[in-house]
This record gives structure tokens, C-alpha cells and sequence, in this order.
């Protein structure tokens, strides 16, 4: 019985602290090897091109610079401004497309009846066995044939018969109690007011779930629009990064520049919504479970 | 029904009543109308469409496309670089995945348990996974480069190791590739089994600790067969997600050295787009798309019964 008490609070506080301090031991190398890249990129995006061969390299930009972006901005053959435009418009409006339908089509495979019901959503789920691969080209054709190639649509419209969504909403769809939809009917609310007014305000969460999901996949997807955007202006960011890099643009700078542009609004996005954001990525990603 | 002779005038009823019922839920169908366009037009009908042009020897300016039977097909068996392609998205896919899993499953079992600075972590390790796959292309050059690379300056100042080829080794490409694709991809399968693991019951793990099982032996006997589920979900999408590879060799490698590294979507994309030969194209995809129905199933299959218990 002397000065040296050790409370049961205190014991666990400083347990605590070990496991913690056990753990950061472990897993700093893999914070590091996830770090470190990224604030490469960033970092080469300010070096002067003359010093992006520098090695051993020039961690920090010396002098730091803007010339980079002042050359990229200046290049009629690289309008980033309007890729950014593009990507923005791609990705908020095929967002929008895709959380409507999804919500709508989950709803009713959810909450009405209709023949065929079971049949129809057995083809949803058929469709999801099928890889991308096989309908890449036919849905290509069919897109020259409408001279829809180089436009939104080309990408709206694909993106809108993606199915993932509709197994999100209908599982949350299912979760709300068929009491509140009666009593709107007696009220003699239409099927579409019950829809829009009762029951989607109760699956906010998944349709948030869904807009972060689809934004990211949207604004970040490089393969369907590099093949369907060719020309110049129509290019969204991820295709137009490609251009910079390519041909006469062999300048290591404007690439890096390039990239953090594109990745910037994202990174920021998610370090204010991280979590949000990473429960949004779980729900949506399980949908298809 | 409880009586089972039926008067005409009964069956007269309930046909009226289906009718009723049918008319009454035929405005249903518009719900579903609008998605269901844009699925028959873009995913429904390519589908059969692809399997028709990969008949034809189509060629993208002509008018009357030459219907050539299974021919593409016979071509596609002789072809060489077809089966290199193949079996380079196989090793990079089953590189990929393996690695994911293990690590994800590493790390999500540290980090399942909260301690300081635990979610940020989680925040953190996720991160790489929302850059576009055009930016991890710019940065995977520049981490693999033989002369420059972020990899040889830590090899060469820090273990004063020789510069190593990463990418001009065609024996040393597909694993810099699966490493790449790795760093950009193991976040979700870690937020997929965390989320998983806190669907395990704690009373479990306590009757474990009470029976004097270790944290090994916890893991072996508990946490990993009911992650069953969770570890198929994990294991068919990465698959699915991976034999499509793309950009990563595309932008990084080019495919080279050689062939060494160039994936059959890589392949496909190019004997499309490059050469424009449509019908070959469309072959390459229904064999690729058949090969991945396969496994899926066998995956599905072989992983069901390791979680019935």
C-alpha cells in the first residue's frame, strides 16, 4: 500500500496507448508506401521540367513553380479547362441519371407487382455475369449509327442501363414499412407522389451511397470514354491526361500537373466526407452482393 | 380455393378479377420502363449482337458485312498473341487478387479494433482507390522507372542496391504491374472485411478466449470461415474487376516489353480500335467474357460449400 496505485481505468488507458503505439509500428511502412506517391505526383507537379530527370530525386521543387500549369493552360491542343468541364457535366449528370432510375426501377422490384416481376429481375442479375468486354463493341456501333460518338450521351446513356444501383435501392426500399405507403394510399396519394413523397426521403442514405459511388466510378473511368471520345474538346479528364502524355507532349511536368488537376478535387472531396464517403463505398459496393 | 369444382360463372369472376388486378398494375411497369430501355438498348442487345458480329468478318467502312462462320474463332485458337495475352491476364489477375486479399485481410484485422489514430489510417489506406486509373498510370511510370524511379532512388541511396530494369524485365513486368494495381485496390477489400468482421459475433470471440484459444487460432477457427461470404464477394469482383485490366499496362508498359505484359483487353482494345477489325474484336471478347462466366461459376461453387457449415 504505497504511492504506487494503479487504477483499473489507468491500466486499460495504458494499454491502450501500447496497442496503439504497437500498431502504428506495423503499419507506418505501408502509410508511407501509400503516401509517398502521391505526394510525388504533387510535388512534380511544381518542378521545373528542367529538373524532373534530376536523381537522387528532388523531393521538394526547387525553385517550386507554376510554369507547368501556365503551359498547359496556354496550349490550344490541351484545353484542360474544357476537359474539366467535360468530366464535371459527364459525371454530375450521369450521376443523376443513374441514382433516378436505380431508385425507381429498386422501388418497384421492392414494393409493387407486376407480371413478369421475378423474370425481369432475373435478367438484372443475368447481366451482371456478363463482363463488359462482350458488349463494348456492339454498344460502340450503335452509337456511331446514332452519331452520337464524342457527345454526353455517348456516356449518359450507357451508364444509365448499369444495374448495380437497383440492388442498392431495393434492398433499402424493402426496409420501409408497408403501413406508411397504405396510409398514403387511403389518403389517395398516386403511386408516384407515394414513391417520390414517402418513401424516397426514407432511403436518402442509399441514394448518397449511390451519388458518391457512381461520381467516383464516372468521373474517374478511363476505358469507355477513350472509346467513344476521340475528338479534342469532347475528351474528358482521365482521356485527356493520355493526350498529354502522348506524342509531341513528352514534357514529364504538364503530365504530373495534369494529374494533380484531376485528383486534387477528388482528394479534397474525400478529406472532408472521408466518412461518408468510405460508408457510402461500402453500402454501394456490397449492393451487388 | 377450397371448393374445386368451379362454376362457369365463378371462373367468369376471377378472370375478371385477374384482369382487374392487371389492369391495375400495368401503370407499374413504368417505373421500371426507363431503366429498362437503356438496358435492353446498351447491355441486353449488345450482348447478342456481339455474339452475330463475331461470325462476320466486319470490317467498320464497309456496307455488307462478309458472313464468315466460325472462322474468327478458328483463327483465335492458332492465334499466339492471343494466348499470351490470355495467360499474362491470368498471372496478373491471380497476382493481383492474392496479394489484395492477403494484405487487405492483414490489415483489416489490425485495424478492426479501434486504437489512436485507427480510422485515419483506414481513411488513409483508401485513399489511392478514388485517383483515376490514368492518374496512377502517371505516377506507376515514374515509381518503376529504371533511371529516375522513386523504387531504384530508395534501392540505390538507402540499401546502395543496383538500379533494377522493373519494367524492361519481361519475367519482373506483370508483378510490378499486380503491385501497382494493388497499392490503388487494397483499400476496398480492407473496408469490404472490416465491415465484414463487425458482422462476426463479439460472444464468439469471448467463448474463444474463455476455451484458451490464442489470436491465431481465433483467426483460423473463427474470423476466417465466417469471413466466408464476405471473402467470396471479395474474390468474384476483384476477379471480374481484374481479367479486364486495361489502363495499367496500356499507359505504364504499353505492353512491352514485347508482349510480356499486354493484357487481352489491352489486345481486344487494339484489334478494334487500332486495326478496326470489328468481327476478330468481338470473338476475342465472347471467348474472354465465356472464360470469365467459367471461373465465376467455379469460384461460386468451390468457395459455397468451404462456408456451409
Amino acid at each position: 500500500m504505497n504511492q504506487t496505485i494503479v487504477y483499473p481505468e489507468q491500466r486499460r488507458l495504458g494499454r491502450y496507448v501500447a496497442r496503439s503505439l504497437l500498431m502504428w509500428l506495423f503499419f507506418l511502412p505501408l502509410a508511407l508506401i501509400v503516401v509517398v506517391p502521391v505526394l510525388y505526383m504533387i510535388s512534380m507537379a511544381f518542378t521545373l521540367e528542367a529538373n524532373q530527370m534530376k536523381f537522387p530525386i528532388e523531393w521538394i521543387p526547387n525553385p517550386p513553380t507554376l510554369s507547368n500549369f501556365q503551359k498547359i493552360f496556354v496550349d490550344p491542343q490541351l484545353p484542360i479547362v474544357r476537359w474539366f468541364i467535360n468530366s464535371l457535366v459527364v459525371a454530375t449528370v450521369g450521376t443523376a441519371i443513374i441514382v433516378f432510375l436505380s431508385s425507381l426501377s429498386g422501388y418497384a422490384f421492392a414494393r409493387l407487382e407486376f407480371p413478369g416481376k421475378g423474370f425481369l429481375f432475373s435478367l438484372l442479375i443475368f447481366s451482371l455475369m456478363i463482363p463488359s468486354a462482350v458488349t463494348l463493341i456492339p454498344a460502340f456501333l450503335l452509337l456511331r449509327d446514332l452519331k452520337l460518338l464524342n457527345t454526353y450521351h455517348a456516356i449518359w446513356w450507357p451508364a444509365a442501363a448499369s444495374v448495380t444501383g437497383i440492388f442498392l435501392m431495393r434492398q433499402h426500399f424493402f426496409s420501409i414499412p408497408g403501413e406508411l405507403e397504405d396510409a398514403a394510399r387511403v389518403d389517395g396519394a398516386s403511386r408516384f407522389r407515394i414513391y417520390w413523397q414517402i418513401c424516397l426521403p426514407l432511403v436518402r442514405g442509399a441514394m448518397v451511397a449511390l451519388f458518391i459511388f457512381a461520381f467516383l466510378g464516372l468521373w474517374n473511368d478511363l476505358f469507355w470514354p477513350l472509346i467513344v471520345l476521340s475528338e479534342r474538346a469532347a475528351l474528358t479528364l482521365p482521356v485527356g491526361l493520355l493526350v498529354i502524355q502522348q506524342g509531341s507532349y513528352i514534357q514529364r511536368g504538364l503530365a504530373f500537373a495534369g494529374a494533380f488537376i484531376a485528383s486534387m478535387p477528388v482528394l479534397i472531396f474525400y478529406a472532408i466526407f472521408q466518412r461518408k464517403i468510405i460508408a457510402g463505398i461500402v453500402t454501394a459496393g456490397l449492393a451487388g452482393r | 380455393m377450397a371448393t374445386s369444382t368451379l362454376s362457369p360463372s365463378r371462373t367468369a369472376a376471377t378472370q375478371n378479377q385477374y384482369w382487374k388486378r392487371l389492369r391495375k398494375q400495368l401503370p407499374n411497369y413504368l417505373f421500371i420502363l426507363p431503366h429498362f430501355f437503356f438496358f435492353s438498348v446498351f447491355l441486353l442487345y449488345p450482348i447478342f449482337r456481339g455474339l452475330q458480329i463475331s461470325l462476320y468478318d466486319w470490317k467498320i467502312m464497309l456496307k455488307d458485312q462478309a458472313f464468315i462462320g466460325l472462322a474468327n474463332y478458328q483463327a483465335l485458337l492458332q492465334d499466339k498473341i492471343f494466348w499470351q495475352t490470355l495467360s499474362n491476364t491470368a498471372y496478373f489477375t491471380v497476382l493481383t487478387v492474392i496479394m489484395n486479399v492477403l494484405l487487405a485481410l492483414f490489415v483489416a484485422t489490425g485495424l478492426k479494433h479501434p486504437f489512436i489514430g485507427s480510422n485515419f489510417l483506414r481513411v488513409l489506406f483508401y485513399a489511392p482507390g478514388i485517383l483515376s486509373v490514368s492518374v496512377l498510370g502517371i505516377i506507376g511510370i515514374r515509381v518503376w522507372d529504371t533511371q529516375i524511379g522513386i523504387l531504384n532512388y530508395f534501392i540505390t541511396t538507402m540499401l546502395g542496391g543496383p538500379r533494377i530494369a522493373w519494367l524492361g524485365n519481361p519475367d519482373m513486368v506483370i508483378p510490378a504491374l499486380a503491385v501497382t494495381t494493388v497499392w490503388w485496390t487494397f483499400g476496398f477489400a480492407m473496408l469490404v472485411f472490416i465491415a465484414g468482421m463487425h458482422n462476426i459475433p463479439e460472444p464468439l470471440y469471448e467463448a474463444a478466449k474463455i476455451d484458451g484459444a490464442g489470436p491465431l487460432q481465433t483467426f483460423r477457427h473463427i474470423t476466417l470461415p465466417l469471413l466466408m461470404p464476405t471473402m467470396l464477394f471479395v474474390v468474384v469482383t476483384q476477379f471480374i474487376a481484374h481479367m479486364q485490366v486495361f489502363a495499367q499496362p496500356y499507359i505504364i508498359t504499353g505492353g512491352g516489353p514485347g508482349n510480356a505484359s499486354r493484357s487481352a483487353t489491352m489486345y481486344l482494345y487494339e484489334t478494334a480500335w487500332k486495326f478496326f477489325r470489328f468481327g476478330y474484336a468481338s470473338s476475342i471478347s465472347v471467348v474472354l467474357a465465356l472464360i470469365m462466366i467459367v471461373v465465376t461459376v467455379i469460384l461460386f461453387t468451390l468457395m459455397r460449400r468451404r462456408t456451409e457449415y
